[in-house]
């Protein structure tokens, strides 16, 4: 089998955030692997270490993603590959899409599985409008796969309903959570060996695409102003004799919040 | 004119607020409305879309529509969609819709958005607003396209009152069924609940109960307030409560007027699925839990204390 992750370099959510003008303030910021794709990423390395299987990475813009390739190299990734072009700058899911279509086509893969969103967008989008570019089957919000045969897999996603248990024929794109695993942390060995392995740099031309092709898919959308969000301020804080302090706040919400 | 078609949101057979809340949307910005409604056996449900607010029902109710699956609800959306002539195609918040959505857009060739907040239309320039980065900016989008498919959040518009519709049925014809992703099976704990998504009083149990014993007791409390009862992903993982109980970004997010979190220290996509609440109230052993930064209220104690106590005083000024 052969299977291919996205993994995109994302802003790490845990620190704050400011917002300036319109824009984000760059300053202070820090960047991280999307935590869903390194869901992603495990789930790949598990069925390799299973069934057997190739797999790959495909790391799509975020200007120097060596770290997380090779942080991905340690988890167990044999092939990494990042495409960095201008004409991306701008890109937006159905961008993407279209990028590792091009990915998927020069590489037949049998299974692509991403993270169920990025950090930075909270979209959730790329993976199945890849499916559909592609003509696949896709199963979004997965929390479990296995493997049946060479052909189909098992795959749980958690539907509005309760958990939808989906037979899946291959080539197929999944969608991960991270309730799917909880990503291994790479030893000592693994990363000393991921520094030995080499990552293929790409811009959009050595993919086989031009900055028209990618005109015509988008961006069908663009962010025009980010703004703060209105920050949510911790109100009071009892601490003391329980029963007193639950008797006052059972109290105001009551009579001051006007919620009970 | 702007024409929002919008997915009806239906749950075990009866249609949900957000039906409602999107139509009065979409009528209050001066849209024709239009639902489509898909599933087995939901013909019945025609005068409740008319109630909801459209004006005309597309209606794909036919067996093999019963289970959910994202490829054929797709098909039924984009079939209403092009009979409608809909600029905006719209989901309730909902992982069917979050499924289906960017599945529709892009067959339709169609900018997609999820998570908005709101929609503003200039001429027909449309832009939408919606939280990213853990909820932690706002971002306002700017649509290059003809028509969009969004998937809006929770609570996000308000029903109107008095909304009422026309009632003009379309009949779809069933869509080819998905033979490359079947549903085999639905594995179903969550009926009978209280949906989280539209309660109004949701209560989340978190680590610090540690145990059943201590889940039965928290959920003692949300069955006093007639409560949805909730959880954080630290409950989840270790198998204590079911995955569809999940509050925050990975499960559900929830808006209700009261939140009360036991026992959850507020990881960071916790508070991203939560803190549109509009009173929170927290309780923790832990002075320093993050939850408290959000929290209206806060009680610091031990919740096989506190949540005995809360139950009484709440009985006591609810009479």
């Amino acid at each position: 089998m052969k299977i291919l992750t996205t993994v995109k370099k994302v802003v790490d959510v845990e620190l704050n955030i400011h917002v300036k003008e319109g824009a984000i303030v760059e300053d202070g910021l820090q960047y991280v692997i999307n935590a869903w794709d390194e869901n992603a990423v495990e789930a790949s390395v598990q069925l390799k270490e299973k069934h057997g299987a190739e797999t790959t990475l495909v790391s799509i813009g975020g200007g120097d993603n060596a770290e997380i390739i090779r942080k991905c190299y340690a988890m167990g990734i044999d092939n990494g590959m990042h495409i960095e072009d201008p004409a991306l700058a701008k890109a937006d899911s159905a961008v993407f899409a279209k990028v590792l279509q091009k990915v998927f086509e020069k590489g037949g893969y049998d299974l692509v599985i991403t993270g169920k969103q990025a950090q930075d967008t909270d979209s959730g989008q790329t993976g199945i409008i890849l499916a559909e570019y592609l003509g696949l089957p896709c199963v979004s919000n997965v929390v479990a796969i296995e493997a049946v045969d060479e052909k189909r897999l098992k795959v749980s996603r958690l539907g509005d309903a309760g958990t939808e248990i989906v037979e899946l024929a291959l080539p197929a794109v999944v969608t991960v959570t991270d309730s799917i695993n909880e990503p291994r942390l790479p030893g000592m060995r693994g990363l000393m060996m991921a520094k030995k392995k080499t990552i293929q740099s790409m811009d959009l031309a050595a993919l086989g695409l031009s900055a028209d092709d990618i005109k015509a898919v988008g961006p069908k959308s663009e962010v025009v102003a980010f703004m703060a969000t209105k920050a949510r301020k911790g109100g009071e804080k009892f601490e003391g004799d329980a029963t007193q302090i639950t008797a006052k706040v059972v109290q105001l919400l009551a009579s001051e919040a006007k919620v009970l | 004119m702007a024409k929002i078609l919008v997915v009806a949101d239906i749950k075990q057979g009866a249609l949900k607020a957000s039906t409602t809340e999107l139509l009065s949307k979409a009528k209050a910005i001066g849209a024709q409305t239009a639902v489509v409604a898909i599933g087995h056996q939901i013909t019945g449900l025609v005068p409740n879309l008319v109630n909801a607010g459209s004006d005309t029902q597309y209606i794909a109710d036919d067996p093999g529509l019963e289970l959910f699956g994202a490829g054929p609800w797709a098909a039924c959306i984009v079939d209403a969609a092009k009979q409608a002539g809909a600029t905006m195609i719209w989901f309730g918040f909902s992982e069917s819709g979050k499924a289906a959505a960017p599945r529709v857009a892009a067959r339709l060739n169609a900018a997609c958005a999820t998570d908005i907040t709101d929609v503003v239309l200039e001429g027909d320039q449309i832009q939408i607003v919606r939280p990213a980065i853990a909820n932690k900016v706002i971002q306002r989008v700017k649509v290059n396209t003809p028509q969009l498919v969004a998937v809006v959040r929770a609570a996000a518009f308000e029903a109107a009152p008095g909304i009422s519709g026309t009632e003009n049925v379309v009949r779809l014809a069933a869509p080819a069924p998905d033979l490359k992703a079947v549903v085999k099976q639905l594995v179903s704990d969550a009926s009978g609940d209280i949906d989280l998504a539209e309660a109004d009083i949701v209560i989340s149990v978190g680590r610090g109960a540690k145990d059943q014993a201590g889940i039965t007791l928290v959920k003692e409390l949300a069955d006093d307030l007639k409560a949805a009862f909730g959880s954080s992903r630290a409950m989840v993982d270790a198998g204590l409560m079911p995955h569809h109980k999940q509050v925050g970004q990975t499960g559900k997010i929830v808006a209700p007027t009261l939140y009360i979190a036991i026992g959850i220290s507020g990881a960071i996509q916790h508070l991203a699925g939560m803190s549109g609440s509009k009173v929170i109230l927290a309780v923790n052993k832990d002075p320093e839990a993050p939850i408290f930064n959000v929290a209206d209220y806060g009680i610091v104690g031990d919740l096989f204390e506190v949540v005995p106590l809360l139950r009484e005083q709440i009985k006591k000024v609810r009479g």
